[in-house]
C-alpha cells in the first residue's frame, strides 16, 4: 500500500531534480526553496524514525501502533523555482500544512534539509531564522490570524512594526498595500467588522507589506464562500502576474490547485505521490490514487494540444486552423468544430502535429490517456 | 485502586458489576469490611479517638509567643516582614491622606468622572449618587478608610496576580504547580486566611491588607493564565511567522489578546478585595467593616445598616464600572478619547480646589441623615410584634427556634453520634461516586486531619449547619432556577435581583438576618442560604437553558409533556451544571456559615473570632486549619471531575 506512492514519488522527484540540477540542463535561476528528504514525525522519540529503514517502511496506522508516532511529512523532496506558483495539494491530514510550516521552521522538521537560496534553513540560529521570517518568507493563514484589537492598517503594518520600522513610514507603506489588495477606505476598521474575504485580504496585505521573497499560503481560501473564494483566487493570479513573486500555495481544492499552480505536488499520508504540472497530473496520473483524485476534472480545460496531438500526415501540415502548443483542448475543440478539419499545432511557424476530432474526443472521454499508460 | 477496578476481568463479572458505580461500592465495602473492625476494635468511640489526636496547641502557642517576642528584634522581621509592614502602612496612609485632601467633592467628582470615561453617563450618575449616599449616611470617613485599604490591596493583588498569571500562562511547569494551589485557594472561606497573617504581622492594617491580597490575588492569577493560554493559536502562529521575538509576541499579541480575561480578573479581584477588606475588620482593618462588626457585636442593627449600605453601594458601583469596561472592549474607540480624559482630570482638580477654597473638605454634619435610630425603632417593633406569637404563622424567632431544634440539633447530634470511621466512610463513598479515587482520597485525608487536630466535634457542628443550609439552598435554588429557565418573565424579574445579590460582600448578609432572627445558629444558616442562593439559581438556570434545543425539540415532537421534558431531557442533560451548582452552593455556604460565628453561629467560626479576640492564636489557628480541611473536604466530595462531566454531556 505504502510502497506504491513511494516509488511514484521517488520517480517524480528524481525527474524534477534532474531537470533543475546545473549538470543536466542549466535552469534559469537557482531554486528559492530546495527541500530534500524532509521528515516531520510527531510523537515520543520521533528522531529515530526517519533513520530506521524498518520503521519508515511501515504504513501510517502500523507506525502509530508500533511506536506511538505519527509521520506527518514522510521523506519529501522538491524545489520551488523562482517566480513560480508551487501548489501543495492533498486531503486533510495529508501533511501539507505541516510541510509548509516546516519551511520557515514554525514546526521544527525531524530530518532532511531545507535550503532557501542555497542557505541551510535548519542550521540557522534564532536571529537568522527571525530575519528569514521577517524579510524572506511571509505566510497567509487559513483563519487569517489577525490581531482583533488592531485596526486594518495597524494589522497590515504589524510585520513592519516587528522590524522596528518607524510609525510614519510603516503606516505609509501599509496604506499602499491596503490599496493594492482593494481595501481602501477600511483602514480604520477592526477585523471583527470585516467579512471573511476582506479579512483574508488584510492577511494577504500583511504578508505583502514586508515585501517578502516568497509568499506562503496555508489553505488561505478554504474558510471563504465559493464566490469570494473565486475573487480571491483571481486576486492572487493578478498579484502574481503583476509582481512575479514566488508563491507556495497549500490547498485541498483540486480546481484551485489547477487554476493557480505552475507545478503541483500531490500529497497523501505525508508523502508526495506525484509532482508535476497540472497537465501532467491530470494527463498522466502516477497511480490509481491520483487518477481517482483527478477523475472529475474537466480534462479538456487542463490538457493542452501538445499532449493531445498526433504526428501530422503530409497533407495535414499545410491546412487547417493553427493553434499554439499551450492551447487547451477545449480551445482546440472550438477551432476544430468551427472549421470542420483537424487543427495544426504550430510553434515558430513549424507544424508540431495535428489534433483531430478523434484525438480531442479521446481526451474528453479519458480513453486516450489510458491507452498511453497501458 | 483505579487500576484494580480497571483490570478486573469484566467477562467473568455478573452484569450488575459492570456498572462503575456498583464496582466502586463493592470495592469500598470490601475495604471497609477489613478496616472498620480493626479501627473499631482499637479505637471504639463515637467521636474521634483521643489516641489519634495530636495536640498542636502547645507548639503553636510557643510559635506565636516566639514571634511576638522577636517581632522587633529578629532579622527576619526587621529586614523582611518589617519592611513589608511599614510599606503597607505607608501606602494606605498616603492614599487615605490623598482622599482626605481631595475632600468629599473631589473624591465624588473623580469617581464619577472615571465612571463616565470608562462606563458611560448613566453609571457616572450612579457613582456620584452612591458616594453622596455614603456621605449622607454619615459614613464618609469610614468609606474613605475602606477605599484607601482597597486601593492598596487591589493594586498589590493585581501585581501579584498578573505576575503569577504570567508565570502560569507562559510556563507549563508553573501552571502544573500553581493551578491546584489557586483552585484550592478559591474554595477556602475568607476566615481561614486571617489567622496565619495575624500570626506574622499582628492585628492591624498590614495584616488586613495582606490577608486581602492573599484572598483577592488568585482570581487575577487564574484569569491571567487562562487568557494567556486561551489565545487564538493561529494568531500566535501568524505573529510568529512574521519573525517576532518572544518579548514582542508577549507585548503585542498575547497580552492584548487576553484583555477580556484580564479585565474580568480585575473585576473579580476588586469584588473579592472588598469582601475581604470588610471581613478583615476582625483583624484591624477599620473602616466600614469595623463599623458593621462593632454594631453587630452589640446587636445594633441600625448602626450596622448605616455602615452596610455604603458597602453594598460601593460593591455595586465597582462591579458595574469594571464590568462595563470589559463590555466596551470590542467597540470602536471613540474619537478624541485622550482629550476627554484630560477634561475629566481638569474637572476633578477644579472641583477639589474649589471645595478646598470653600473650606468644605469634610462632609458637612448638617447633611448627614441618621438612619440608625429609626431603623432600630423599626427593629424593636419587629422584635415586639414579629418575633413570636404572630397568629397562625408564628414569629421569625419561633421559626429560627424551630429550625434549630428540629433540623440543626438533630443533624448535629446525629453527626456527632456517628462513629468516627463511619463519617470517613461516608465521605469516601460520596467523593468517589461523584469524582475519582483521587478526590475521594483528598477528602478522606482532609476529614481525618480535622480529627487529628482535635476539633472533631466543633467541625461536625459547622458541618451540620453547612448541610442544613445546603439542603435549603438547593431545594430553593433548583426550584427557582427551574422556574426561571421555563419562564422568560421570571428570569427578567430575577436578573437584577441576582446581579445585586451576587456583588454584595458576605459580611453584609449578616445584618438583615440578625434583624429578623436575632443571634444564634439559625441566623447564620439563613445568611448562608441567602448568600449562596443567587449563584445556585444562576447556574441552574443557565444549565437548563443551554440544553441542546434539538434534543428538546425532538422530545416535544414525540409528544412529551412539559414535566416529561424536564425530567427526561433537561435535567439529565443539565447534569454537569447541576453538579457545579451543588459544588458552588457548598463552597459559598461554608464561607458564610464560618462568618456566622460572629452572630452566634458558634463552632469553628467562633473559635477563630475567639482566638483573635483573646489573643489565643493557637485556638484560632487550629480552627483555621480545620476550616481549610473542611473546605477542602466539602469541595472534593462535590467535585465532579471534568472527564465525568464530559461523559454526562
Amino acid at each position: 500500500m505504502s510502497t506504491t506512492p513511494r516509488t511514484a514519488e521517488d520517480m517524480t522527484t528524481e525527474s524534477t531534480t534532474k531537470s533543475t540540477t546545473p549538470e543536466t540542463r542549466k535552469p534559469p535561476t537557482a531554486p528559492v526553496f530546495a527541500v530534500e528528504g524532509l521528515w516531520k514525525v510527531f510523537g515520543p522519540k520521533a528522531d529515530r524514525i526517519p533513520a530506521d529503514p524498518e520503521l519508515t517502511a511501515l504504513a501510517p496506522a502500523e507506525l502509530r501502533t508500533r511506536t506511538g508516532c505519527t509521520a506527518a511529512v514522510r521523506d519529501v523532496s522538491f524545489d520551488v523555482r523562482k517566480g513560480e506558483v508551487f501548489v501543495v495539494m492533498g486531503l486533510s491530514g495529508s501533511g501539507k500544512s505541516t510541510l509548509v510550516r516546516c519551511l520557515t521552521r514554525l514546526i521544527e522538521p525531524t530530518a532532511g534539509t531545507i535550503a532557501i537560496d542555497g542557505e541551510d534553513v535548519r542550521a540557522m540560529d534564532k536571529t537568522r531564522l527571525r530575519e528569514l521570517r521577517r524579510h524572506r518568507a511571509a505566510m497567509v493563514f487559513q483563519h487569517f490570524g489577525l490581531l482583533p484589537h488592531r485596526t486594518v492598517l495597524d494589522n497590515v503594518a504589524y510585520g513592519l512594526e516587528i522590524q522596528r520600522v518607524g510609525k510614519a513610514e510603516r503606516r505609509e507603506r501599509a496604506a499602499k498595500v491596503v490599496a493594492k489588495v482593494g481595501l481602501e477606505g477600511m483602514e480604520h476598521r477592526r477585523p471583527g467588522q470585516l467579512s471573511g474575504g476582506q479579512r483574508q485580504r488584510v492577511g494577504l496585505a500583511r504578508a505583502l507589506a514586508v515585501d517578502p521573497e516568497v509568499l506562503l499560503f496555508d489553505e488561505p481560501f478554504s474558510a471563504l464562500d465559493p464566490l469570494i473564494r473565486r475573487d480571491m483566487q483571481e486576486e492572487v493570479v493578478r498579484l502574481h502576474r503583476e509582481e512575479g513573486r514566488t508563491m507556495v500555495f497549500i490547498t485541498h481544492d483540486l480546481s484551485e490547485a489547477l487554476k493557480l499552480g505552475d507545478r503541483i505536488a500531490l500529497m497523501r499520508d505525508g508523502a508526495v505521490v506525484q509532482l508535476g504540472t497540472p497537465e501532467e497530473i491530470v494527463g498522466s496520473p502516477a497511480d490509481d490514487y491520483v487518477r481517482e483524485f483527478v477523475r472529475d476534472v474537466p480534462r479538456e480545460q487542463v490538457l493542452t494540444v501538445r499532449t493531445a496531438m498526433r504526428a501530422a500526415s503530409a497533407d495535414e501540415t499545410g491546412n487547417g486552423p493553427a493553434l499554439a502548443p499551450d492551447a487547451t483542448v477545449s480551445e482546440a475543440i472550438e477551432a476544430v468544430a468551427r472549421s470542420g478539419a483537424p487543427a495544426r499545432v504550430m510553434e515558430g511557424g513549424r507544424c508540431l502535429g495535428v489534433v483531430d476530432h478523434e484525438r480531442l474526443l479521446g481526451v474528453v472521454a479519458g480513453t486516450e490517456q489510458r491507452k498511453e499508460v497501458a | 485502586m483505579a487500576t484494580v477496578t480497571a483490570s478486573a476481568p469484566q467477562a467473568t463479572l455478573p452484569g450488575f458489576l459492570k456498572r462503575p458505580v456498583v464496582r466502586k461500592l463493592v470495592l469500598l465495602a470490601l475495604v471497609a469490611a477489613i478496616l472498620v473492625p480493626l479501627a473499631n476494635a482499637r479505637w471504639a468511640s463515637g467521636t474521634w479517638p483521643d489516641a489519634l489526636t495530636v495536640d498542636v496547641s502547645g507548639p503553636l502557642t510557643d510559635t506565636s509567643t516566639w514571634i511576638i517576642d522577636n517581632r522587633d528584634s529578629h532579622p527576619l522581621f526587621l529586614y523582611f516582614f518589617g519592611h513589608i509592614s511599614n510599606a503597607v502602612v505607608l501606602c494606605v496612609r498616603a492614599v487615605y491622606l490623598v482622599l482626605l485632601a481631595a475632600g468629599w467633592a473631589g473624591v465624588t467628582a473623580a469617581a464619577s468622572l472615571i465612571a463616565w470615561r470608562v462606563a458611560g453617563r448613566r453609571l457616572a450618575a450612579g457613582t456620584a449618587a452612591a458616594f453622596l449616599a455614603c456621605g449622607f449616611l454619615g459614613m464618609w470617613i469610614p468609606t474613605m478608610q475602606t477605599l484607601a485599604l482597597m486601593v492598596v490591596a487591589v493594586l498589590a493583588s493585581v501585581v501579584v496576580g498578573v505576575l503569577l498569571g504570567l508565570a502560569a500562562g507562559l510556563s507549563d511547569r508553573m501552571d502544573r504547580i500553581l493551578r491546584p494551589v489557586l483552585d484550592t485557594m478559591q474554595v477556602l472561606p475568607a476566615f481561614a486566611y486571617l489567622l496565619p497573617v495575624v500570626l506574622v504581622f499582628g492585628i492591624g492594617v498590614p495584616a488586613a491588607v495582606l490577608a486581602t491580597v492573599v484572598y483577592a490575588a488568585p482570581p487575577m492569577a487564574r484569569l491571567t493564565a487562562l487568557g494567556l493560554r486561551g489565545a487564538d493559536k493561529e494568531v500566535l502562529e501568524a505573529v510568529e511567522s512574521l519573525g517576532t521575538t518572544a518579548r514582542q509576541r508577549l507585548l503585542t499579541a498575547r497580552i492584548p489578546l487576553a484583555r477580556r480575561e484580564l479585565l474580568l480578573g480585575l473585576n473579580q479581584t476588586i469584588m473579592m478585595a472588598l469582601s475581604m477588606a470588610v471581613i478583615a475588620s476582625v483583624i484591624g482593618a477599620g473602616g466600614l467593616g469595623d463599623r458593621v462588626y462593632q454594631a453587630l457585636a452589640t446587636v445594633d442593627v441600625g448602626a450596622a445598616l448605616a455602615a452596610g449600605i455604603p458597602i453594598v453601594l460601593l460593591a455595586v458601583v465597582l462591579d458595574r464600572v469594571t464590568g462595563a469596561a470589559g463590555e466596551r472592549l470590542g467597540e470602536e474607540p471613540r474619537p478624541n478619547g485622550r482629550a476627554r480624559w484630560l477634561y475629566a482630570l481638569i474637572a476633578t482638580v477644579a472641583i477639589a480646589v474649589a471645595a478646598r477654597l470653600a473650606g468644605r473638605l469634610d462632609w458637612p454634619d448638617a447633611w448627614t441623615l441618621n438612619i440608625a435610630e429609626p431603623v432600630n425603632r423599626a427593629v424593636d417593633w419587629m422584635t415586639n410584634h414579629l418575633y413570636s406569637g404572630v397568629p397562625v404563622v408564628g414569629g421569625t424567632a419561633d421559626w429560627a427556634g424551630h429550625f434549630t431544634t428540629w433540623v440543626l440539633d438533630p443533624v448535629r447530634d446525629g453527626l456527632q453520634w456517628l462513629p468516627w470511621w463511619s463519617v470517613l466512610l461516608i465521605v469516601a463513598t460520596l467523593a468517589w461516586l461523584i469524582g475519582t479515587w483521587r478526590t475521594a482520597l483528598t477528602a478522606v485525608l482532609a476529614m481525618a486531619a480535622i480529627g487529628v487536630l482535635g476539633v472533631w466535634n466543633p467541625s461536625l457542628d459547622t458541618l451540620s449547619q453547612v448541610l442544613a443550609a445546603v439542603a435549603v439552598t438547593l431545594v430553593l435554588g433548583f426550584a427557582i432556577g427551574i422556574a426561571a429557565a421555563r419562564s422568560d418573565r421570571v428570569e427578567r424579574l430575577l436578573r437584577p435581583v441576582l446581579d445585586v445579590f451576587q456583588t454584595m460582600p458576605q459580611f453584609v448578609y449578616l445584618i438583615p438576618v440578625v434583624a429578623l432572627f436575632g443571634v444564634g445558629r439559625a441566623p447564620a444558616v439563613a445568611a448562608a442560604v441567602v448568600y449562596a442562593l443567587p449563584a445556585v439559581v444562576r447556574i441552574t438556570t443557565q444549565g437548563l437553558r443551554q440544553v441542546d434545543p434539538a434534543a428538546l425539540e425532538s422530545a416535544r415532537s414525540l409528544g412529551a409533556t412539559p414535566a416529561q421534558q424536564l425530567r427526561q431531557v433537561q435535567l439529565p442533560l443539565a447534569r454537569p451544571a447541576l453538579l457545579l451548582a451543588v459544588n458552588q452552593g457548598v463552597v459559598l455556604v461554608l464561607a458564610v456559615v464560618i462568618i456566622g460565628g460572629l452572630v452566634g453561629g458558634g463552632a469553628l467560626g467562633y473559635d477563630v473570632v475567639f482566638g483573635l479576640a483573646q489573643g489565643d492564636l493557637a485556638t484560632g489557628l487550629v480552627a483555621g486549619a480545620a476550616i481549610v480541611c473542611l473546605g477542602l473536604m466539602l469541595d472534593r466530595v462535590t467535585q465532579p471531575t471534568e472527564r465525568r462531566a464530559k461523559k454526562g454531556a
